[in-house]
């Protein structure tokens, strides 16, 4: 009994052992600046040294702030849309490439590619591609009758050009992903579901989306988190957060008011705002996913 | 020493927890020692003065660059050399340079010199981290600045700034592009109708008439101050020191550069990605608001380019006037050694020795082709005829005298600004309804606004 007790205090400390690493790493460099973060949100703080309590003024300006209002406004549409988005192309071109066809494997590396570039290199060859009357693009759409567009510089049109440069970028990475998960469903049951006279898109309703569930919440969760958090670095190139506040994220609402006004309280506030929405939304896509489990898994 | 929250202030945990509580209060003064750490980060004396710039090491080999990056080797060598405190140069980008300094100077960490332009010097002096060179300076040297160089970098008698030069806008034209459209020089815009008019009539294909910023930044609002000016109107009344914006002058602006890009005129983004040279080599823009650094880019970038500078046009019946923009070298007051750190840079750009005033010359000539700060530096450009170059002397001599210093706005003013000038020029917002909310937005900041004042 007690040699049992032993050996099993034996391989606790393993465990904690190999979990200290970790365990530390995500408490100094993750845990303790959100806590720091959200307490700075109480300080007025100008970034030299200069600092007072000021209780939840930070967030009492917050909510009488036009531009925090425009900015949530922006990343919500942004979200509700891009998510969505990029989980229908990412499928879609999983599907795609999971057929045996010639060159699949360039096509793969071609649709991966955009992913592994600098994001700040992307963003300046689309404001290139995309610069009014001499870009490639409105040379292109001049030539069939298209003319006066601005893709970057018509707030009408400015965020949905974003979205549509995020989704190029990032729909290489979620292929893979999903590919990697549809590669994990046995064979044997689309040819059971074959042999049973189930169509293509019965099987793909009734054996494909079932089983993907894990990948799907995955997907979604890890989507959702990089469209919140990040977005910064494109919109610093394309947009400035322009044209009139048009793609002024809340991410990019904080870098201004911490880097550029110097306010970093303010942005310490904000930024405890944005991860308190990402909280609400994570826990409704948690809800609404059953957190990726599979339907018969309870 | 700055004000320390009193314990009874911190934020407290709303959890009847105490573990919860004893954890939130922990983290209440660690946070709020971030703030503290920055006054006692730089005690030490040891070590070089770092110098951040974004000139030197030259980050490329272009020739411009690498002659600039040689002016300021220059400037630390004969400091270096006379075995003073060591200063060494930290290249960075402007960006870079505007999401370092925070978090530097949060950890004080700061640089010990650094470059700052009129629209980030409130920040910093409000800060309190610049230091007064005007005790290392001669009262000689103090009155060889050009007033409207020095005034948007002191407070009083106190100096926290020496500029480097001053840079004019002004507007740009492609004379080739114009004469194929059948414009002779001779038939320049005369006031802001003109400039719309012919701007709209060369607009057509890749060309666009008139390029003005877009992108919203301190930089447009830079661009966009003198059009403002020029109407007699104003953001801040520098004497009253109250905002002024919601007027006809400053509507009239707005509405001059909502119409230019709702005529076709300016495009929603610029050609070439706002590279002029590239613009003009291809003929996109016929005309372009920039400044006195774009003729050095012009003559050596593109030699067999030809184009034209003008004073930017006045409405009609009003005079032209224009911004000096330019940057100025500043010292950290809580930096490694301060008082070298401000006899290096009074050595390099504020004193009456010939070898400073030489040197300056050759920034604001050879190196850098822009207008200079010093009336002393300004004569011996003069003397060794840097001005001959046709479209300096049309900077030296037309322009320049027309312009003032840019605003020190802090971040609140620029961003009320901004937003009515990107409404107004990108939206087709109201000039009218985005003046009267900037003007509200102002007001209602001055209202608890504490600091230098907003010249």
């Amino acid at each position: 009994m007690s040699a049992i007790t032993s050996r099993e205090r034996r391989e606790r400390r393993a465990a904690l052992f190999f979990l200290a690493p970790d365990a530390i790493g995500l408490t100094v460099f993750v845990a303790i600046p959100m806590l720091l973060s959200v307490v700075l949100g109480f300080f007025w703080i100008d970034g030299f040294g200069n600092f007072d309590f000021i209780g939840l003024d930070n967030y009492v300006r917050m909510v009488k702030d036009p531009q925090f209002w425009s900015s949530a406004k922006v990343t919500l549409i942004y979200l509700v849309v891009l998510v969505p988005l990029i989980f229908v192309v990412g499928l879609g071109l999983a599907l795609l490439v999971q057929q045996k066809f010639p060159a699949v494997g360039v096509i793969r590396s071609a649709l991966f590619l955009p992913y592994v570039i600098s994001i700040v290199v992307v963003s300046m060859v689309w404001q290139f591609m995309l610069t009014d009357r001499t870009g490639v693009i409105a040379t292109l759409l001049s030539k069939i009758g298209i003319d006066g567009l601005s893709f970057l510089g018509d707030p009408k049109l400015a965020l949905g050009t974003v979205i549509a440069v995020t989704i190029w970028l990032q729909m290489g990475y979620y292929m893979i992903i999903f590919l990697a998960g549809l590669q994990d469903i046995p064979t044997e049951y689309y040819e059971a579901a074959r042999i049973d006279g189930a169509s293509a898109r019965q099987r793909f309703r009734r054996i494909t989306m079932p089983l993907l569930a894990p990948t799907n919440f995955f997907v979604l969760l890890t989507s959702m988190v990089a469209v919140v958090t990040g977005g910064l670095d494109m919109i610093f190139v394309l947009t400035s957060g322009g044209p009139a506040n048009s793609t002024s994220l809340l991410i990019f609402y904080i870098y201004q008011q911490a880097f550029l006004f110097g306010d970093l309280g303010y942005a310490a506030a904000v930024g405890s705002v944005l991860v308190l929405f990402l909280l609400i939304f994570s826990a409704a896509m948690f809800l609404a996913t059953r957190g990726g489990r599979f339907s018969n898994d309870d | 020493m700055p004000p320390r929250p009193h314990p009874s202030r911190r934020p407290r945990g709303t959890s009847p927890s105490p573990t919860r509580r004893t954890l939130l209060a922990g983290a209440a003064a660690a946070a709020a020692s971030v703030p503290l750490l920055s006054s006692c980060g730089s005690g030490a004396k040891d070590g070089p003065l770092t110098f951040w710039n974004f000139y030197h090491p030259a980050p490329q080999q272009d020739p411009n660059l690498v002659a600039q990056s040689d002016w300021f080797q220059k400037a630390i060598d004969r400091w270096n050399g006379a075995g003073e405190h060591e200063v060494s140069s930290v290249y960075m980008t402007s960006d870079q340079m505007n999401q370092r300094m925070p978090v530097a100077f949060a950890s004080g960490d700061g640089p010990d010199i650094f470059l700052i332009s009129p629209g980030d010097y409130l920040r910093y002096a409000n800060g309190g981290v610049l230091l007064d060179l005007s005790p290392y300076m001669e009262q000689d040297a103090i009155d060889d600045f050009y007033p409207d160089a020095l005034t948007t970098r002191r407070d009083g008698d106190k100096i926290f700034g020496l500029p480097m030069e001053q840079e004019p806008l002004a507007l740009f034209y492609d004379p080739d592009l114009l004469e194929k459209k059948g414009i002779a020089e001779g038939d320049l815009p005369k006031d802001w109708d003109d400039l719309l008019e012919m701007a709209a009539s060369l607009s057509s294909g890749t060309t666009t008439g008139l390029v003005l910023d877009v992108d919203p930044g301190y930089y447009q609002n830079f661009t966009f101050y003198p059009w403002v000016w020029q109407t007699g109107g104003d953001v801040i009344d520098p004497k009253t020191q109250k905002p002024v914006f919601d007027a006809d002058g400053p509507r009239a602006a707005l509405d001059l550069w909502g119409r230019a890009v709702a005529s076709g005129a300016t495009p929603r983004t610029r050609p070439a990605n706002g590279d002029i040279v590239s613009a003009f080599s291809s003929g996109y823009a016929a005309f372009w608001e920039t400044g006195v650094w774009d003729v050095m880019s012009l003559t050596d970038n593109a030699p067999d380019k030809k184009f034209g500078v003008m004073p930017l046009p006045a409405p009609k019946g009003k005079e032209s006037s224009t911004i000096l923009g330019g940057w100025a070298w500043c010292v950290n007051a809580r930096g490694k050694d301060p008082e070298a750190a401000a006899r290096f840079v009074v050595q390099s750009l504020g004193s009456m020795d010939r070898e400073c005033i030489d040197h300056c010359a050759v920034w604001n000539g050879p190196a850098k082709g822009n207008m200079p700060a010093r009336k002393s530096v300004d004569q011996k450009m003069q003397a060794e005829g840097s001005y001959d170059e046709e479209h300096q002397k049309i900077f030296h001599e037309e322009i320049l005298p027309t312009g003032r210093g840019e605003p020190r706005f802090p971040p609140v003013v620029y961003k009320a600004v901004s937003d009515a000038l990107q409404s107004v020029e990108l939206a087709g917002g109201d000039p009218a309804a985005e003046a009267s909310r900037a003007q509200q937005t102002i007001e209602s900041y001055l209202e608890t606004y504490e600091g230098g004042s907003l010249v």
